[in-house]
C-alpha cells in the first residue's frame, strides 16, 4: 500500500504487534516502522535471518511473545518497514506526516492516525569512568547475546538496582562468559520489604519475578557471587575498562560493567508532537499523558507501552489492543458497547499487572543508588563532553538558566546527537539539587534520531 | 576476549576498519563484529579519552562511524545498525 495509510505504527515491540493485529484484522492500513531491521521490539530483538540460533530465548517468559510476533510478521495487510527511524511527526489536515530515514535516505509516511510504540531505553547512569570502552547498559549487553549473538566481552561485572541484571547474568553464564559478580546497591531487606508490603501479590504467577528468582538461583548454583548492598561508585581504566570499583573499596577486574538501573520512556516524537507529558516518579524520564483508550493529548495520536511509562512487556502488549480498539471506536468500526466489552478484560488484566509493575519500580528505585554518583570532573552529557562541574558552574552564574532548556544553551549539554536522551534525566536531578527549577526537560527537537544533512535536503 | 554463539552462520567476510581488515559475519551489526574482533574504541572524546558502545539499540550516538558501502556515499551511521555487507569501509573516529 502506499498513499495515505489509516494507521502508522512506530515500533514494532510487542504494543505495535499487538495493535497492528487488531488493526488490519479490522481492515485498515498500516504501516509499521521500527530501527531494527527485524520485528520484535528490544525484548524479541531477533538475531540476523543470516544466523542460525538454537533455542533463541527459551523459558516461558518469552513463548508467548514469540507466539505473537510470528502472528504479527505474517500478518496480510501489514506494512512492515524495518531499519527505519522516525525522525519527526507532523500534523496536518489529514492526518500526519512522518519523515523517516532509511539505510538510503529519506522516506515520508502519510497516515490518518499514528501509533507511537517506540519503548524504551536503559536510564544512562554517570558517575566516575563511565565514558570509558566497556561500560555499558545492561539491556545493550543482552541484546549482543539475544540478538547478535556475540557475548561482548570477556569478564562481566554486573552492577545496579534493577532486578533485569540477574537475567542478563543469567544469559552471560549460559553464553560462556565469566560473569564475576552482580551487584544491588541496594540491600537484600529492603527488596524483600518491598515485596512484604503487599504481602496479597500472588508474586509466583508473575513471570519476571519467577524469572529473577530463577536467574538468582541458577547464577548462585553455577558460584557466580549475587551480593546485595554494593554500591558501584568507579569504573577503572585508561584506553578501556579495567576494572569496577564499589563504595566498600572492592575492585574487581573486568572488561565490560553493564549497568542496571530502570528504564526511562522513548518519547521523542510524543514531546516533538505537543503531547502532554508527565514525569516519571523514580526515574526522571518522561511519559506521555493518555487516556482511557490510550489516546494522548493530541488528536489522533495514540501512544502505548513503554513511551507512556515504563511496566513491562506484558503491559505493552494490552496498552497496544487498547489502543487499536480505541482507534476503531474513533473510526467508527466499532460501537461503544463493543469497544467497552472488549476492552473490559483488557483493563482487567492490565489493572492486576499495573499493582506488579508498579512494585518492581518500587523494588528498582535507583534513587538513593545514583545520588552523588557523579563529581564534579564527571561527564553527565556524553555527546558534548559537558560535565558536572562545569554544569554547577553554569547554575550558579549570575543571571542563571531559568531551567534544563536554559540549561542547554548556556552549557551545551543536551545539544549533541542523543538530543539530551543520555543526560536530561541527570541534568533536571542536577538543577533540582542546586535549587533551581528543571522545569518539563529540553524542547523536544526534530530530529528525532541523528540524520545527514544532505539526506533532508536532497 | 569476546566470541560468538550462533550455531551456524554464512561464511565470514572480511570489512576495512581504519584501512584493517576485520571479519565480519554477513547480516551481523558492524558494532558486533567490532566487538567481535575485540575492538571496544569507537572514538576520541574532546579530551582525547577513548569511547566505546554504550547503548546498543541506536538511542545514545556513541558508536558513530563513517560506512562507505559498495556503490553507495559515504554515510555517518550508528555501528549498532548497520549490518555489515562485503567491500564495507569503515572508519572510526
Amino acid at each position: 500500500m502506499s498513499g495515505m495509510f489509516d494507521l502508522a505504527i512506530v515500533g514494532g515491540g510487542p504494543a505495535g504487534q499487538a495493535a497492528a493485529q487488531i488493526a488490519c484484522a479490522a481492515g485498515l492500513g498500516v504501516v509499521m516502522l521500527d530501527e531494527q531491521p527485524r520485528m520484535g521490539g528490544q525484548i524479541l530483538r531477533q538475531p540476523p535471518s543470516t544466523l542460525g540460533v538454537r533455542d533463541w530465548l527459551p523459558g516461558a517468559t518469552y513463548d508467548d511473545l514469540k507466539a505473537q510476533l510470528h502472528r504479527s510478521e505474517a500478518l496480510p495487510g501489514l506494512d512492515w518497514r524495518g531499519g527505519v527511524s522516525v525522525l519527526g511527526l507532523f500534523r496536518d489536515a489529514d492526518g500526519f506526516q512522518l519523515l523517516a530515514t532509511g539505510r538510503d535516505g529519506r522516506l515520508t509516511i502519510a497516515a490518518r492516525r499514528v501509533l507511537v510504540a517506540a519503548g524504551c531505553y536503559d536510564m544512562p547512569t554517570a558517575f566516575p569512568g563511565w565514558t570509558l570502552p566497556g561500560v555499558m547498559s545492561a539491556g545493550g549487553v543482552q541484546a549482543f547475546l539475544k540478538s547478535q549473538q556475540v557475548v561482548p566481552g570477556k569478564r562481566f561485572v554486573l552492577a545496579g538496582t534493577h532486578p533485569l541484571q540477574l537475567l542478563v547474568a543469567d544469559q552471560l553464564r549460559k553464553a560462556g562468559a565469566d560473569v564475576a559478580g552482580v551487584h544491588f546497591a541496594q540491600g537484600l531487606g529492603a527488596m524483600v520489604g518491598q515485596l512484604l508490603r503487599d504481602p496479597l501479590l500472588p508474586l509466583g504467577n508473575l513471570r519476571p519475578f519467577r524469572d529473577a528468582a530463577a536467574a538468582f538461583v541458577n547464577l548462585r548454583r553455577a558460584g557466580v557471587a549475587v551480593r546485595f548492598g554494593q554500591r558501584l561508585v568507579r569504573a577503572i581504566g585508561s584506553e578501556r575498562l579495567e576494572a569496577a570499583e564499589f563504595a566498600d573499596g572492592t575492585r574487581i577486574a573486568c572488561d565490560v560493567l553493564a549497568t542496571c538501573y530502570g528504564f526511562l520512556p522513548q518519547a521523542d516524537l510524543p514531546r516533538q508532537a505537543g503531547c502532554a507529558m508527565q514525569r516519571c516518579e523514580r526515574t526522571g524520564g518522561l511519559a506521555a499523558v493518555i487516556d482511557r483508550w490510550q489516546r494522548s493529548s493530541v488528536q489522533g495520536l495514540s501512544a502505548a507501552g513503554e513511551t507512556t511509562g515504563v511496566a513491562g512487556a506484558e503491559v505493552a502488549l494490552r496498552e497496544g489492543r487498547l489502543a487499536a480498539i480505541g482507534i476503531l471506536l474513533a473510526d467508527g468500526l466499532l460501537s461503544e458497547s463493543e469497544a467497552e466489552r472488549r476492552a473490559a478484560p483488557i483493563r482487567r488484566e492490565l489493572a492486576k499487572l499495573q499493582r506488579f509493575a508498579d512494585l518492581l519500580a518500587r523494588i528498582a528505585d535507583p534513587r538513593t543508588a545514583i545520588a552523588g554518583l557523579a563529581d564534579d570532573a564527571t561527564i553527565l552529557c556524553r555527546c558534548e563532553d559537558v560535565t558536572r562541574g562545569a554544569l554547577i558552574r553554569a547554575i550558579r552564574a549570575t543571571a542563571g538558566p531559568e531551567d534544563a532548556s536554559a540549561l542547554k544553551l548556556v552549557s551545551r549539554a543536551g545539544m549533541g546527537v542523543c538530543q539530551g536522551r543520555s543526560c536530561e534525566h541527570a541534568v533536571r536531578a542536577l538543577l533540582a539539587e542546586q535549587g533551581a527549577a528543571p522545569g518539563g526537560g529540553f524542547t523536544a527537537r526534530f530530529p528525532a534520531r541523528p540524520v545527514a544533512i544532505a539526506d533532508l535536503i536532497d | 576476549m569476546s566470541h560468538r554463539i550462533a550455531t551456524h552462520h554464512p561464511e565470514p567476510i572480511l570489512i576495512r576498519v581504519d584501512g584493517a581488515e576485520v571479519t565480519a559475519l554477513p547480516g551481523e551489526m558492524l558494532a558486533s563484529a567490532l566487538l567481535a574482533a575485540d575492538q571496544p574504541v569507537f572514538r576520541a572524546d574532546l579530551e582525547g579519552q577513548a569511547r566505546g558502545m554504550f547503548c546498543n539499540m541506536g538511542t545514545c550516538g556513541e558508536c558513530f562511524v563513517t560506512v562507505e558501502a559498495l556503490g553507495r556515499p559515504p554515510r555517518r551511521l550508528r555501528a549498532c545498525l548497520v549490518p555489515v555487507e562485503l567491500g564495507m569501509e569503515v572508519w572510526r573516529g
